[in-house]
Formats: structure tokens, sequence, C-alpha cells
């Protein structure tokens, strides 16, 4: 039994038992390196959903988009590891009533990513693609190819500390993902800082100088849900809407600030970018850095405070105290 | 029209660093992530003429991200140059050199004030006006394309002034305007005539692109058809998975809609316009709050009835070239194909 | 080429507050350059966007007449970042303008026959170019009717010649004003503008109906009109939607398939039915 049939039983059954009135899941879409999203509410269409590697976005968004639409109905949610914490981190924030969300956690092989994925087939247009677990079969016009899932994995995943959804209410697959080495999820940041600050400027400026300011990575995110986004304001305007570096650059920097604490380093952001800027890299910096200083993780007590709207006497205040 | 030339494959740099002495040169250039993007060259290195689409149409060569609409301090407004000169635009696809066509209609005159020179975009006419454009027979679709849906082909010319076949060992170059034939003259030294068999190649090749393309649908009143599907309740199933950014409208080589900001220091400062999506929710949202497309349903909306139904009304044509980015590209997997289908379906099955 | 996009240089000759909140003031506008003077020409019912340079710019219906010569007039409701600079201005502070823009109250349709203008709040500012451009050709026009209301008196605008043209002595002209609610030294009719209109009963025989005003008193007036017997093509109405670039470009302003700036912002009731998108 795959995770996909448990996925598509599960959903028929809280469907047409009436405990819930919609499951948000995945189903196949046209392309064949991503899943896109599903919004069951007939038990008959369950059998449409799928859960794999290509299962990148975080179903957590949709709480808090148009005016949290599903706020008072009861909604079941596929969530991977990182997007039952996104769920959580919307607990705590008071955006999700924890009772009127049913978690269908889902043991998360780790998501694919597409880019690399492409690499793998040297630019040829993949038509099918198969996950297997330890590898990736993809087929395209005249070329079949299988290649190591740990090399086409995205960044967010090589690093996840968290790969089992905690506080679900109900676990699909079994769980055998051990969750990465510190080491393994601090990499790319220390190899980045071990960069003078001069070739992290430059590698900093290529990187977000392919930002074409679409708003992708913050309209993916479940944690970006002000009503005015800050790059909106007219009064005051806090930044420019080109994509000069400082304008570019600012927008990046302070979205990364503000969702500090709050993101579970998902990588739904860089998956969504159509130019393929590696958002991810200051994300997991910023919750490595929290994680340092505060001992907290975003999204694992939904319980809990927010991790930056709390303050315990104990926390390491080195700045102030010199 | 006069005839077609050949270009050896390996005259392509000296063809582009000759071009680029007397203009301004852009062509699809790869980077090393893997992306391919149009950018400005001097000659033949990096470009990479074979990937099907660039991420981004080229539709930023001539209405770019943002630009200056003028510059003013506190004696006034200081309007800004066009710098001039031509431009030339080397391996753009017959989608995308169909999308600038149906942009010069836009930036032109208005529809409703044809020959209104006041309608007229200054900005985009003064660089497309100078601008000769090579485009590239495509050799086989890619499962996103769907430029036939439209009246495009693999070989379309529509707003292309030379066109430009892959035949391996050399280019066959097909002048299909005055200006294209002019400037193929400029470089004529390196051309030779064309054979008949380049031209039988060429044709075939074509051929085998246009039949690779899975017919299209039957399309027929679709502007109307969707006006009659406007209220259904279907549009919300539709948009339930858009996440209103602007992925589909930055990456589309048609979309135009700008926003208009200034920015000011200390009284000097510039009035720039940029990139806007009708998808964004503070589009349409007015200084008392009101907001008449609040809900992405709405928005969704919009987007499809602008591009298949208002624009086609008033301009004649539909505003897709078929290029099948915005499928590519959307980070929830949205597909147009599958949304216009629906509603076709739709509305025919309540006998409409 | 011409370029539709840079502002003409204007000044500020003139500066009235309507309300006694100061949340509207009205605004006279000269051009610096002769030249442009000369060659603005519009009817009632267009607009021009208004630029403070460095702030941005804001649609706003031109207010005066084409009869009323060497100045253009706008009031302007205080209600965002653009519109608060602009309420900071002084006399003889620079501003820029675009335009005209947008189409108009067919005026010439109108000739010969009755025309009813009936206005809300202060969306009063172009039935105010409207009554004037009717007054300054008045042979051309029968019966002119104007129901005008506003929540208070004090958010009536050009109260001054609001007095004035009641006290014409004009026959065919009735000017009836209305606020919402009794108010202390008001001594005219009390009660919303679809009551007060459906109360008069203009005849719709030859004429030509005029609405401007807030949502809600549009959507209770249209059906008055309806039972009145003012068909479709004969009711107007002016639009407003969110304007960037005002030339039919930006892609903001559309209703359905209609571009509010240059199909618009005036609209026949019949043209609007029309549209698949509402209003």
């Amino acid at each position: 039994m795959t995770i996909g049939s448990e996925l598509r039983d599960t959903a028929r059954r809280l469907l047409s038992e009436g405990t819930v009135e919609l499951v948000i899941g995945w189903r196949r879409g046209s392309r064949p390196t991503a899943a896109v999203p599903a919004f069951v509410t007939d038990p008959e269409e369950a059998g449409s959903l799928v859960f794999d590697g290509t299962c990148g976005t975080n179903p957590a968004v949709y709480f808090t988009r148009d005016r949290r639409q599903y706020s008072g109905r009861k909604v079941g949610v596929a969530v991977k590891g990182c997007d039952a914490r996104a769920v959580l981190q919307l607990v705590m924030e008071n955006q999700v009533v924890r009772d009127d969300v049913v978690l269908i956690g889902v043991a998360c092989p780790g998501v694919l990513d597409r880019r690399r994925v492409a690499l793998a087939a040297c630019g040829r247009e993949i038509l099918e693609l198969e996950d297997r677990g330890a590898e990736v079969m993809l087929r395209g016009a005249g070329f079949e190819t299988v290649v190591r899932r740990e090399d086409v994995l995205s960044d967010s995943c090589r690093g996840c500390p968290h790969p089992d959804p905690g506080s679900v209410d109900l676990l699909l697959g079994t769980p055998r993902r051990e969750a990465a080495s510190g080491e393994e999820r601090e990499r790319r940041v220390r190899e980045f800082e071990a960069l003078p600050p001069a070739g992290r400027w430059e590698a900093t400026l290529r990187e977000y100088g392919k930002c074409i300011r679409c708003y992708a990575c913050r309209n993916v995110c479940p944690a970006c849900y002000c009503e005015t986004c800050f790059v909106d304001q007219n009064d005051p305007r806090w930044i420019g809407g080109t994509c000069e570096p400082t304008d570019t650059l600012i927008f990046h920097l302070i979205r990364n600030l503000h969702v500090a604490g709050r993101c579970v380093e998902c990588g739904a952001c860089a998956r969504a970018c159509p130019t393929g800027v590696d958002l991810l890299l200051l994300h997991r910096k910023v919750a490595v850095e929290v994680l340092e200083r505060f001992r907290e993780e975003a999204g694992m007590d939904a319980g809990a405070r927010p991790i930056m709207a709390s303050f315990r006497e104990d926390e390491r205040q080195e700045f102030i105290m010199g | 029209m006069s005839t077609a030339v050949r270009l050896d494959a390996t005259s392509l740099d000296r063809f582009l660093r000759v071009l680029a002495d007397a203009r301004e040169v852009f062509a699809p250039v790869a980077a090393t992530d893997g992306r391919v993007e149009f950018a400005r060259v001097r000659g033949g290195e990096g470009v990479d003429s074979s990937r099907m689409l660039t991420g981004l149409s080229p539709k930023g060569l001539f209405f770019p991200e943002a630009e200056v609409l003028f510059r003013y301090d506190r004696g006034g407004i200081l309007p800004v140059e066009s710098p001039g000169g031509p431009i030339a635009v080397w391996g753009m696809r017959g989608c995308d050199a169909r999308g600038l066509a149906l942009l010069d209609r836009v930036f032109g005159s208005a529809f409703q004030k044809p020959g209104d020179e006041r309608f007229e975009d200054p900005y985009w006419k003064s660089r497309y006006d100078r601008a000769t454009i090579f485009g590239t027979v495509c050799p086989a679709p890619l499962s996103t394309c769907f430029c036939n849906w439209f009246g495009g082909s693999p070989s379309s010319t529509a707003g292309i002034d030379v066109q430009a076949t892959d035949l391996g060992e050399a280019w066959l170059l097909s002048p299909v305007t005055a200006k294209g034939a002019e400037l193929l003259m400029t470089v004529d030294d390196l051309l030779s005539p064309a054979t008949a068999r380049d031209v039988e190649a060429s044709r075939e090749i074509a051929l085998r692109a246009q039949s690779a393309l899975p017919p299209p649908p039957s399309l027929e009143g679709l502007e109307d058809l969707l006006t009659g599907v406007f209220h259904e309740p279907a549009w919300e199933g539709i948009a339930a998975p858009c996440v209103q950014c602007g992925a589909c409208t930055f990456s589309c080589p048609t979309c135009h809609c700008f926003d208009i900001q200034d920015e000011d220091r200390n009284g000097r400062g510039r009035r720039i316009r940029a990139w806007d999506s009708c998808m964004f929710g503070i589009f349409t949202r007015e200084a008392s709050g009101h907001n008449p497309r609040a809900l992405s349903t709405q928005r969704v909306r919009q987007r499809v009835m602008h591009k298949y139904s208002y624009f086609p009304g008033n301009y004649g044509e539909m505003l897709c070239t078929g290029c099948g980015r915005c499928v590519s590209v959307c980070p929830v997997g949205f597909d147009i194909r599958n949304v216009l289908l629906e509603l076709v379906s739709g509305a025919e099955g309540e006998g409409r | 080429m011409s370029n539709a996009y840079l502002p003409l240089p204007m000044r500020v000759a003139r500066i009235a507050a309507e309300d006694p909140a100061r949340s509207l003031r009205t605004f006279d506008l000269v051009f610096e350059d002769p030249a442009d003077r000369d060659a603005f020409r519009y009817l009632p019912g267009q607009f021009c966007e208004m630029s403070v340079l460095g702030r941005g710019e804001s649609p706003f219906g031109i207010a005066s007449s084409p009869t009323e010569e060497g100045f253009l007039r706008f009031t302007v409701n205080r209600t965002g970042s653009v519109t608060a600079e602009i309420h900071d201005l002084r006399e003889g502070d620079r501003v820029g303008l675009r335009g005209p823009l947008g189409n108009w109250y067919p005026v010439d349709l109108f000739r010969g026959g009755d025309v009813v203008i009936i206005g809300g709040g202060f969306a009063f500012t172009t039935l105010r170019s409207l009554l004037v451009y009717l007054l300054a050709h008045r042979e051309d026009y029968r019966t002119i009717t104007v129901v005008y209301g506003a929540r208070n008196p004090g958010l009536l605008l050009y109260k001054e010649e609001l007095e004035a043209w009641a006290g014409l002595g004009d026959p065919g002209l009735r000017l009836h004003l209305t606020i919402d609610r009794p108010a202390d030294g008001w001594v005219g009719t009390t009660g919303f503008v679809p009551g007060v209109t459906k109360g008069l009963a203009p005849s719709p025989d030859g004429a030509h109906a005029v609405v401007c005003g807030p949502p809600v008193m549009i959507k209770f007036t249209l059906p008055v009109l309806a039972g009145l017997g003012f068909p479709d093509d004969r009711i107007f109405t002016s639009l407003e939607r969110r304007m960037k670039c005002g030339i039919g470009k930006c892609g903001r302003c559309n209703i359905g398939p209609r571009y509010v700036c240059i199909d618009g912002p005036v609209f026949s009731m019949a043209e609007l039915r029309e549209n698949p998108e509402p209003v």
C-alpha cells in the first residue's frame, strides 16, 4: 500500500463520514515533475489524490488566502512534515482553529527539485516521471533515464530537520526518514558564510539579480498573509517596484525578517520561483540563527507563543550586555 | 520578397558580431544554472539558439520590467531621451514574435482611436519600431506548446522580419519583410544563396513540427461563449489553487499591465512604470479601500476573460499566442488549456 | 511623437474649502504655458490625472465647464496619499495635469430635450460642469431638473453657486437639494435622492438623465427612473475605477471589455447592462 492509496482511502472516508467537507491535497497536473494542489469535496473524486516527491507545494497556504475562506469549515489537509509545522504555526498565530482542521500527515520521502530534474534530463523535455523512492525514472521523447533521488532532491529536503509530521491527527506511511544532521542542514549556510564579504555580496547580487518581483515566493508562503504587504504600501512607500538591486534585495531581506521564526523551511518559495533564485539559503540561515539564539523552531508546538513574539529572561543577550 | 540565403553555422558568431558593430543585438543566452534568457550580446559566445523557449518572454526588451517615464527636479519635468539606434533580436520563437506584434497593437493607438497620436506609447514605439526580428522555426513543440490554438504555428512569420531555420550545418535565412531583407543586405558577404535542398529541408522541419502539435480543439466563438459563462460557479473551482502571484503574467509574451509610481528624494526624482499583474490582490483596490475584484476568483476570471474574451472582442485577436510559459511556470500548475476546455464544454453542456 | 505620459505644468490659482471638516477642497488651476491652455479642449464629463511630482497621480473629474475660460476646476476628496498631498497645496504651487481624458456626457444627444441631473455627495463635480455648460447653451435645452443630495448640508458642494442657480428665476430650471436627515438650519427637503426623484417624477418624454453618486444611491435611483419610463439608453452615469495611465494601456480600469479611462467614464445604462462584469 502506497502513501498515495492510503491518502485516497483516508480522504474518501473522511468525506463520506462527513468528518470534513473538503480535503486539500495534491493531484497530477499537466507537468509530470510537479503535482498540483487538489481540493476534493466529493468522496468520488478522492481517487485523484496522489502523494510522492513531486508534491512540493505547501497546502497550509490556502488557510490564509482570500480572507481565510476556509475558516469555520472543517477541512482535512494532507501535510508533509514541514507543511504540518506551517499549519501549527498558523494555529499559534490565531489564523487557523486547530479543531477545524484534520491534519493528515504523510511520511515524506523528500521533494524533488524541478530544475535539478530538468538538468538530469540534459534539458530534454520530461514527459513522464516515476518516483521510485531511492531512484527517480525520467522519460521523454527518445530517452529514458534513472537518477538517484539524492541527486535531484530539493535543498530544503536535503537539510530537512523534521521530515515526519508531528502533532497530526493521522499519519500515513511509515516514517522512515531520519532528520538531517545539524551539519547537513547548515552546510550551505556555512559554505556561504565562509566566503569573503566581497564574494558574498557578489553572489547575492548575482542570485537576486534574477528576481523579477513576481512575488510567487511570497504568495506560496503560508506565513505571508498581510492584508497589505509592505511592498505594496504607498504611504510611506517603503521600497520601489523596480528590479534594481536595492529594491529587490530590500524586498527579500525584509521578507526574510518578517518570516523569521515562522518559516518552516519547506522550500515552496524556492520551488515556486520562475527564475530559480536560491531563496532557501537566506531562509535557512535565519532559521538556524533562530534555533541557535532561542533554541526553538517554528511550528513545533501549537500551544506555544510565536518565537519572535515571546521573551524569556534566559535568552542570549550578548548584543545588549556586550 | 527577396530570396532566402544561407549562413554557415560556423559563421553565426561573426554574423552576430558584425550586427553588433552597428546596433544593439539581443539573443538567447545560456546561464550556468540551466536557464536561457534574452540578453545583449556582442557575438555568438554563450548564445543558445536551440532551447525551445527562454524562461521569460522577450517582451522585456521593448517593455522593460521597469522604465523611467520622466525625471523631474524643482524646475519641473525632464523628459528622458530615447537613445535611438537600430536593434536586432536573434533567436525569437514565432509565439513570442506574434506576442510582440499583439503588444504593438496595444501600445500603438488605442483601438478606439486608431491613428490618434496621443494614444501612442512613445517608450514602446521608439524601441520596437527600430528592431529587426529574427524568428527561428521551432523543430519540435513542447508538451506545453499550444500556438496552433490561436492561429499560430511553429513556422509562423507574424512579427518576424527574417525567418531562420536551423539546418544543422547552416542556417536558412528567409526575409519576411523589407526591413529584414535590408538588414541581410548589410551582411551579405557572410551569406550565400540558399540551395533548393536547403529550402526543402527547412520546409520539412516546419511540417514535422506542425504535425507534432496536437490538433487544436474547436474554439469557435470563444469570446462570446466566455461572456455567457461569466457568472457560472465553475470559476470558484478553477480559481481555487491560484495563489495570486505574477509568475504567469510576468513570463507571458502578451501580458502588459503596468503600475506607475513616483520616486522622490527631496524634490527631485523620477516617475517609473513597472510590470504589474491583474492577479495581485490590490490591483484594483481604490483609495477608499473598496475593491471591485477583492476575491481571487474574480481576478482569475478577469485574466481569462481579458485574454480570451475582452481583447478579442476589441482587437479581433486573442491576447495569447500559446507559448505555454504560464503552464510551465505556475507554482500551482494552473493550466489555461484545461480551464478553457472546461469552460467551453460547460457552456456547451448547458446548451448555450 | 507626443507623449501622453508627460503632465502639463499648472499652477494653483484658487483654493476653496467645500465642507467645514475640510475633507473636500476645490482647486482652480491655470496653465503655465498659454499654448497648452489654447490647445486644451474638453467637454463636461471628462477627467484629468493630476500629479504631485514625487507623490503620484490621481484622476479627477473636471468640475469647470469649457464655457468657463482660463481655468480648470477640480474638487478633491481627501482619501489617500496623493489626495492628502494635494490638500496641502497652496496658491501658487505647481502641479502636473494630464488630459482631457475619457469621454463626455453626450450633450449633443441631449439637445432639444429635457435633462435630468441627479447627483449625490461629492460626485457632483462633473455634474457642475454639465449644468454650467447647459446653462451657457440654455436655448438648446428645455427643462433642466437637478436633484442633488448629500448626507448633511456641509457636504453639498458649490453651495454659493447652488443658491445663485436657484435664484436665476429660470422657470425651466428646477433645482432640488436634499439632505439625508433633518438638520439644524436646513429648511429644504429631507430625504434620500431616489425618493426625492420619485416624488418629483420628471417626465421621460424626450428626456435624458445623468446620475452620479455613491453606488448605493445609483442602485436605488435607477429603478425609480425605470419606473418613470426612462429607457436604459437615455440614462447615463460616470464610473470610477482605480486608474494609472488613463489612456487604455495599463490594463487596470476595465469593467469587462470597456476601459473606464477611454470608453468611459461616462456610460449609458444600456452599455452597462450588456457588460458581463458587475459595476
